[in-house]
């Protein structure tokens, strides 16, 4: 019995360091295999398709995107994340014209190594955009971080973490992503749009939000992480 | 705007559908705000001066314990991880409705607490953690803030929106093997399949709902029935009442049967603290779960854990 004990002391003790490692392994980005990354490397710059435009044309070979016409920035966000987007996309689970005939050309093993090369690549710096104004800046931190009581919507910081890194494959990063990209996603939600399986709590939560509330909170996360590049 | 509207309208059709109250609390909670809950002041009705530097800091606490209260805080919750939109969600055991609640007899220790002293009750229990004495700057600060948001509620009355919403009994006995399910199902892409929680950076967003971080064997959380109100009326996060009325049984059962802190008021033996402190069919501390005892010293993460070199030695009050 006192044998038993301590055996168990020890798998309580592997649990708690194996949920350490875990923990610290959410610090730094999915590292990912370095062929797959360097066969998404090729197929971002590249693509697979003659035909067809490559996943830098639009998002950059640094995965910056183009902050100021709404094309996301890939970088900063996980493999997994990226991954089971592309395949929303290429499955149809969710709606886009842009992206689905794209997804749809990869296999899920090239899915897998451009979401490895995009989740490889450190933040890039932000561009130089035209500042929102102060008050709106406030506005949007207000509702990040406290979320508005009044109509119910919970903070953005609740899922997506106060300084707005996101949560692995669940929550993406915000924290410097395009005002543009935000603000079209967060009217898409509110219009009822489940955009893919995930979207749920999205969907819930923008019910919340007016028009110049997502102005404000789309103005505010682009705002975050300054303007040094890093690592997510 | 008009889109809130037609919600509105929506819930008054299915009120008008004779679907009893606790629906009707659901579906407007899904959509709009409570109804008949209290609005408490926003941050920025906070007084200049003195009062309120000390009201800010509660507020503070109240949202980040473990940067702001290191010294008492004994695990990685958040007093805003259950008294959700900072202690100002009606159903989620705001901070305005327990103000004006005490002083209270309280069967939990058999005399009569002041608020101080129930705040100190979260510390040992939901926090895990050491008990801050009476008076403790930490206190006065919470008890500001929780003063600040009660403006204007009368005292000797419950105020509505107190606690949890009541949740009716289930059809069938709260079982864990169904509550595992409604858990992947519904919550373990938030708190881990692990139910370890998960963070952000380096810092914890969603709740690890058991194991050596999260509440203790003491806390109220550890009543399925509490841990049912709770989440039938608010989770998942956003999306409250979506689940059914066994299911938020279900899934209560499933993870108030996991291994957590001790219990701080444990003498050693588990069925005599059974006896003593948990003698309810709501609690599973001392059952045997997976063939393990819940709370078997043997493999349950001790109590009252603080950061490494925070311990000051014990202050409990009681």
């Amino acid at each position: 019995m006192r044998q038993e004990g301590h055996r168990r002391i020890w798998v309580w003790t592997g649990l708690a360091f194996g949920s350490l490692m875990a923990g610290l392994s959410q610090l730094a980005p999915a590292i990912g295999d370095q062929a797959s990354i360097a066969a998404g490397y090729r197929i971002a710059v590249n693509g697979v398709s003659p035909e067809r435009a490559s996943c830098a044309s639009c998002h950059q070979q640094n995965g910056a995107g183009q902050p100021d016409v709404g094309i996301p920035r890939l970088a900063g966000l996980s493999s997994s994340y990226i991954a089971a987007r592309l395949e929303y996309f290429a499955t149809g689970a969710r709606k886009d014209p842009v992206m689905a005939p794209y997804s749809a050309m990869l296999t899920p093993v090239q899915r897998q190594a451009v979401a490895d090369y995009f989740a490889s690549l450190p933040v890039p710096p932000q561009p130089d955009l035209v500042q929102a104004r102060e008050a709106t800046l406030d506005r949007g931190r207000t509702l990040f971080l406290d979320g508005d009581y009044r109509t119910g919507l919970l903070s953005c910081s609740q899922c997506h973490g106060r300084t707005g890194l996101g949560v692995s494959n669940f929550s993406p990063r915000l924290a410097g992503q395009s005002a543009d990209y935000v603000a079209q996603k967060l009217e898409q939600w509110q219009s009822g749009d489940l955009r893919d399986p995930k979207g749920i709590f999205m969907r819930a939560d923008a019910r919340h939000l007016t028009q110049s509330d997502i102005a404000a909170l789309a103005a505010f996360v682009s705002s975050l992480g300054g303007k040094e590049a890093g690592k997510p | 705007m008009k889109k809130n509207g037609i919600w509105k309208i929506a819930a008054l059709v299915l009120l008008a559908g004779d679907v009893g109250t606790v629906t009707a609390w659901k579906i407007s909670s899904l959509f709009t705000v409570r109804p008949g809950a209290f609005q408490p002041p926003s941050d920025s009705a906070i007084p200049a001066g003195k009062f309120g530097d000390i009201v800010r800091f509660g507020e503070q606490i109240f949202r980040d314990p473990g940067t702001y209260a290191r010294q008492f805080v004994g695990n990685q919750l958040r007093c805003s991880n259950c008294h959700l939109e900072a202690g100002r969600l009606g159903g989620a055991s705001p901070m305005w409705a327990a103000y004006p609640a005490y002083p209270a007899y309280r069967s939990k220790n058999g005399h009569v607490n002041s608020f101080e002293e129930r705040l100190q009750g979260c510390f040992r229990y939901s926090m895990n953690g050491k008990v801050p004495k009476l008076g403790d700057p930490v206190l006065v600060a919470l008890e500001s803030y929780s003063y600040f948001l009660a403006k204007g509620l009368p005292t000797g009355k419950t105020a509505p929106g107190r606690g949890f919403p009541a949740l009716p009994k289930p059809a069938l006995t709260p079982d864990y093997a169904r509550g595992a399910k409604v858990y992947a199902q519904n919550c373990a892409s938030c708190h881990g399949a692990d139910g370890l929680g998960r963070s952000s950076g380096d810092k914890v967003v969603f709740p690890p709902l058991w194991g050596p971080q999260s509440y203790n064997w003491g806390a109220g959380m550890t009543s399925i029935k509490n841990a049912a109100e709770f989440i039938s009326a608010n989770m998942p996060l956003a999306l409250g009442g979506t689940l059914s009325v066994q299911q938020s049984w279900d899934v209560a059962a499933f993870i108030d049967s996991q291994v957590r802190p001790q219990d701080p008021r444990f003498n050693g033996d588990v069925d005599q603290t059974r006896k003593k402190y948990h003698d309810s069919e709501y609690s599973m501390y001392g059952r045997t779960v997976n063939s393990a005892v819940l709370g078997d010293p043997a493999f349950t993460p001790p109590s009252r854990t603080v950061p490494a070199g925070n311990d000051t030695g014990p202050v409990d009050a009681d």
